[in-house]
């Protein structure tokens, strides 16, 4: 397996004629937390949006696991193993959320286009889907609809969902927004655990949940790299602090 | 000679390119600043011809008073519309700007048809432009020279109050942000009441324009606006420019085909339309507006697990269908109501359940009447085998129509539905074995499987009553299986179901099969039922029907298209002699269930129940 | 009456009890504060604690909102967006809200003079001299310091004298952020009353009289100019940096 899993080369992204993204080389190590952040209109999400191929980049590439991915589409992506979450939270309201839940599994082992079958066949999902449920806290919640969950558990259900499908890599778009500090140390303990096993990027704006978490940071400002390396580098970098506080 | 006919087919193209330049011109105008696709354009169209005879019988106001006023009469009538009508969507999604549309235009078609008949009322050419002149390789007759003259001034006119003056920066910046334009403290509700009162009155100063070409008929909007929509299909929407320019151009197209291949003339736009589809989905500009997600969806069931309510009312309601012919009730009437129920239903599975608004499902329904009645009649095949026969040939024709289609959403997708519908009526009209008009008569009766017995109505209607329950179960397996479930998801947050991986457009492609080929089964029963296929099953305002009594009936219920289909069958029934005003109720209705209640019949007794059905 | 108007400033904005919702979610719980007129008051806090959702109430562009938002004593809680911006409030949203199917002279000419008094075009080109140089170019074409000014500009034409600024230095480079701390100080000078939304700490301590702290949707604390050194920890804590 080679050292990086995700690498994008001067990734450029422009919206009638702004550019959103420019020149983004980012590299992300196999199993490592890496946190994207910046300021406001920075372009973070709009490099999320890239990698997960919901935009398509102006120029530069992408490559996963070494293959270049920069012109496929994004179901593709996701089944090579590269999941994404939302900024706002991305649940099925109508659902319950064992139903969210195995809608993903439903995916992941096939059997999706059966319309002359029973939804009873799913069934075959409960154990593995409440098993999910458990591990993020929802227990409870299996037969709540997704729409009558408060915010916090919405991610997390969200979480849930998209560890059904046992991705690789993970893109996580500000998973804290929003929160209240007890959901913010719950779900962070929740990222810690999944990223053991995992490659996680996501795009955060809390910096102590970063710092605690994330192995590398990347600091983006006006669509650009500014700074890369670890929590200690990256606070005594000069620049980030003049982006981000002016100071 | 030859030379001469070539260039008056080119100058008939060119007329009639300066309508669809200045109908799709007004459209996209519309379009731009309410994100409605103005169904009734048509119909506004057809009153500015009105206006002008109006205008000069009544007040004696000639051609050229009447190419002002009748302009600003319908922009006035225009303007009260969206301040009555339209402004209560505004936050809707726009698939409900054009059903309720859609219902205008059934309202005003159905009153000018009832107060003048279907016929043409004769207007004649203003003075000063009658006779022609002799351009040596053609004669030019100058009313016509000077409609496309004209058409062309006002679309240029158009353009640069839109692109180049002050007023235009207003629009063109609410277009972009209305909010942000609001808080400069600039009217903006206002200005969407203006910008559809012009639209309308572009539409309007067409039909004045034509009145002296065309006569003036109540009817006369309904089918041109449904090759607009093909026009703005293939031009997009996106600039002003781009659509008067793609109306000349697929006018002259459709001259040129007039001379070279007149068999085609009638279809020329929509096979037009159909490969620029195919080469390029997104339509030639390639900057369409896309809804993401549809919101014409009923509301999340509160009632987890309930749906087995829906299937025991089912059970009751069919057991008292099946008693039925112990009374006196006339089967006859039942058993057309199942068969629309039937089409409702397999409709119902593709909006109610997959959020998509197909505009076109008449295709089905009448392609599987003809195929089945032609098969039992021609070649004289059992009733089966006619029945598999519709309904292979519509898995075939959902099958080419969803790939023509699918990949396009929201109110592209039921306007290109609406196109590959009417190309196939216009196919219908002139193909020999549907007998045109007169469609094809007197469908033989023979025995079903060999012992079920055709003619006798008892049997018949066991035979209706079955094929209708086996439709609904099917659709009721369809949505609660694996496959509905991918479905529902699609339907409630499209990104996340990509972002799990899920191939979307090919489960709405499965959808789309699947919901075409049950509205061809429902066409197949029918001609049995009816005893004859003809054009009515496959015009628009069958499809128009189609999506009426789901509406009213209730989207995504199971019992919702068997209610509408009752109500709707019955009112036509009882409200025969009414006439045209059936078409007037029918488009009332519309409106109604668009304004005021989305949730149908069964949908809002559901809620009060507290049940799902 | 004329005496007490003498003797005291008068408030330009009193905002009371606002609350605002997103559709079902619910958004502000209460603001409360107030604008003096002259005076330049920021609001500070992290994402998604409501300063945006603030300044939207204020202007009318939230679908649901109650409270009072009393503008040079009109209360406006009933008003629409329309009549409230012509009560003279210039607004600059987030992200600037440049019109790309506009040209910079279109974007800079959009908003309707609602008081007299207002800069003229040559005052403009005269603060902006760039935006002289680029009148026809598309206004999206322009760099993001360009539309900020552009975004500015077209509202001090306006004679609005109470200015609202969403994020101004977001995504801007350092040299461009001083060239906004002046102008800012330029309209100061002026008269000008400006409430602004900023995440750029040392940008907002250099251009602001007063910080409204926000936190869930509520001011949970307000500084003066004097005090933001001694608190230094206290708004780090507030901002989670």
């Amino acid at each position: 397996m080679s050292e990086y899993l995700v690498e994008t080369e001067n990734l450029c992204k422009e919206f009638k004629g702004f550019a959103a993204v420019s020149n983004v080389t980012l590299k992300v190590r196999t199993g490592s937390i890496h946190a994207l952040i910046g300021p406001n209109g920075a372009g973070k999400t709009t490099c999320f949006n890239l990698l997960t191929k919901f935009l398509k980049p102006t120029a530069g590439t992408i490559r996963y696991r070494g293959q270049d991915i920069t012109d496929l589409p994004p179901t593709d992506v996701a089944r090579r193993g590269m999941v994404r979450s939302f900024q706002i939270s991305a649940v099925f309201p109508g659902m319950t959320a064992l139903e969210n839940v195995k809608l993903a599994l439903q995916r992941a082992r096939g059997g999706s286009f059966d319309f002359w079958r029973s939804r009873s066949a799913l069934r075959a999902y409960d154990t593995r889907a409440r098993e999910l449920l458990d591990d993020v806290g929802l227990g409870d919640f299996a037969g709540t609809m997704a729409a009558e969950m408060p915010y916090g558990r919405k991610r997390a259900l969200e979480i849930a969902t998209t560890l059904a499908l046992d991705p690789d890599m993970l893109l996580l778009d500000e998973p804290m927004a929003g929160m209240a500090h007890e959901e913010i140390d719950r779900i962070s303990a929740l990222i810690r655990r999944i990223g053991k096993n995992r490659t996680i990027l996501m795009v955060e704006h809390n910096l102590n949940v970063v710092a605690d978490l994330s192995d590398e940071i990347t600091v983006l400002a006006r669509g650009e790299i500014l700074a890369q390396g670890s929590y200690r580098d990256i606070a005594d970098h000069p620049g980030v602090r003049e982006a981000y506080l002016g100071v | 000679m030859a030379l001469n006919a070539l260039f008056s087919q080119l100058l008939i193209g060119l007329i009639n390119g300066s309508f669809y330049a200045l109908l799709s011109l007004g459209l996209a105008v519309i379009f731009g600043m309410l994100n409605i696709i103005n169904f009734a354009h048509g119909a506004f169209y057809m009153i500015g011809a009105f206006a002008a005879y109006f205008l000069m019988a009544s007040a004696g106001i000639g051609y050229w008073g009447a190419l002002i006023l009748a302009p600003v009469m319908v922009g006035l009538a225009g303007m009260a519309t969206e301040r009555l009508l339209l402004r209560r969507l505004a936050k809707m999604d726009h698939l409900y700007g054009l059903l309720m549309t859609f219902g205008l235009a059934l309202v005003l078609q159905g009153v000018f048809q009832v107060a003048f008949g279907s016929s043409g009322l004769p207007y004649p050419i203003p003075e000063a432009l009658t006779g022609g002149v002799n351009l040596g390789f053609m004669f030019l007759p100058l009313y016509r020279g000077w409609v496309v003259v004209f058409s062309l001034v006002a679309c240029i006119a158009t353009w640069y109050l839109i692109e180049r003056t002050r007023l235009g920066a207003y629009l063109r910046a609410a277009t972009e942000n209305p909010s942000l334009v609001r808080a400069f403290g600039i009217n903006v509700p206002l200005m969407i009441t203006v910008t559809y009162g012009f639209g309308v009155a572009l539409a309007a100063l067409a039909g004045v324009l034509s009145a002296p070409i065309n006569s003036v008929r109540p009817l006369m909007g309904a089918d041109l606006i449904i090759v607009v929509f093909a026009v703005v299909v293939i031009g997009g929407m996106g600039s002003i420019l781009g659509s008067v320019i793609t109306g000349f151009a697929v006018g002259v197209v459709e001259g040129l085909t007039k001379y070279f291949y007149p068999e085609a003339s009638s279809t020329v736009i929509f096979v037009l339309m159909v490969l620029i589809l195919l080469v390029k989905p997104t339509g030639l500009t390639g900057r369409g507006i896309e809804a993401t997600q549809s919101a014409v969806a009923p509301e999340p069931a509160s009632a987890q697990g309930r749906e087995r309510v829906a299937l025991m009312v089912f059970g009751v309601v069919v057991i008292g269908l099946a008693l039925l012919p112990l009374t006196s009730v006339y089967p006859y009437f039942i058993m057309q109501i199942l068969c629309f129920a039937l089409v409702a239903g397999a409709f119902n599975l593709l909006i109610g359940h997959g959020g998509l608004l197909s505009f076109g499902h008449a295709m089905f329904f009448g392609s599987a009447g003809y195929i089945t009645a032609h098969a039992v009649k021609v070649w004289g095949l059992p009733p089966e085998l006619g029945i598999l026969a519709g309904v292979a040939a519509c898995a075939g024709l959902a099958a080419l129509a969803g790939a023509i289609s699918i990949r396009r959403q929201g109110i592209y997708f039921a306007m290109i539905t609406l196109a590959i519908s009417q190309m196939l009526y216009f196919v219908y009209l002139r193909a020999p074995f549907t007998n045109g008009e007169d469609g094809i008569q007197s469908i033989p009766k023979d025995r079903m499987f060999g012992v079920l017995d055709l003619a006798d109505t008892t049997v018949l209607y066991y035979v209706v009553l079955a094929g209708f329950i086996l439709g609904t179960l099917a659709i009721y397996r369809t949505i609660n299986s694996p496959f509905g479930q991918v479905l529902k998801s699609i339907r409630e947050n499209e990104p996340r179901a990509i972002s799990l991986g899920y191939r979307t457009t090919l489960y709405k492609y499965v959808a789309f099969i699947l919901s075409g080929t049950l509205a061809g089964f429902a066409g197949s029963l029918k001609v049995f039922v009816v005893q004859n296929a003809s054009l009515t099953d496959v015009h628009w305002s069958m499809s128009g029907e189609i999506v009426l009594i789901t509406l009213l009936g209730g989207l995504g219920t199971l019992l919702g298209p068997l209610a509408g289909a009752f109500v709707i069958i019955s009112s036509q029934h009882h409200l025969a002699e009414f006439g045209q005003w059936v078409t007037v109720l029918q488009g009332a209705i519309f409106i109604a269930c668009v304004v005021a209640f989305r949730r149908g019949i069964v949908g809002e007794l559901a809620k009060v129940l507290k049940i799902s059905l | 009456m004329t005496a007490e108007h003498d003797t005291m400033t008068r408030t330009a904005l009193k905002v009371g009890v606002l609350n605002a919702w997103y559709g079902e979610s619910h958004v502000l719980h209460g603001m409360d504060f107030d604008v003096a007129e002259g005076e330049v008051v920021t609001l500070l806090g992290r994402n998604g604690a409501g300063k945006t959702t603030t300044l939207k109430a204020i202007m009318g562009l939230m679908e649901k909102r109650s409270g009072s938002v009393e503008f040079g004593g009109v209360e406006t809680i009933n008003l629409p967006a329309n009549r409230i911006g012509r009560l003279g409030i210039g607004y600059c949203p987030e992200e600037r809200g440049i019109f790309s199917s506009l040209n910079v002279e279109e974007n800079l000419l959009l908003p309707p003079v609602v008081r007299r008094g207002g800069l003229t075009t040559e005052d403009i080109f005269d603060l902006f001299p760039n935006l002289l140089e680029r009148l026809y170019s598309q206004g999206t074409k322009l760099s993001g310091g360009e539309q900020q000014m552009l975004a500015i500009a077209r509202i001090l034409r306006t004679g609005a004298q109470f200015i609202v600024l969403d994020e101004p230095t977001e995504g801007l480079a350092p040299v461009i952020v001083q060239q906004i701390g002046r102008t800012i100080e330029r309209l100061r000078q002026k008269g000008f009353t400006i409430l602004l939304v900023e995440q750029n700490l040392r940008f907002a301590t250099s251009v602001a009289d007063r910080f409204c702290v926000v936190e869930h949707g509520q001011v949970i604390d307000t500084l003066t100019r004097a005090d933001v050194d001694a608190s230094t920890a206290k708004l780090n804590s507030y901002l989670g940096v």
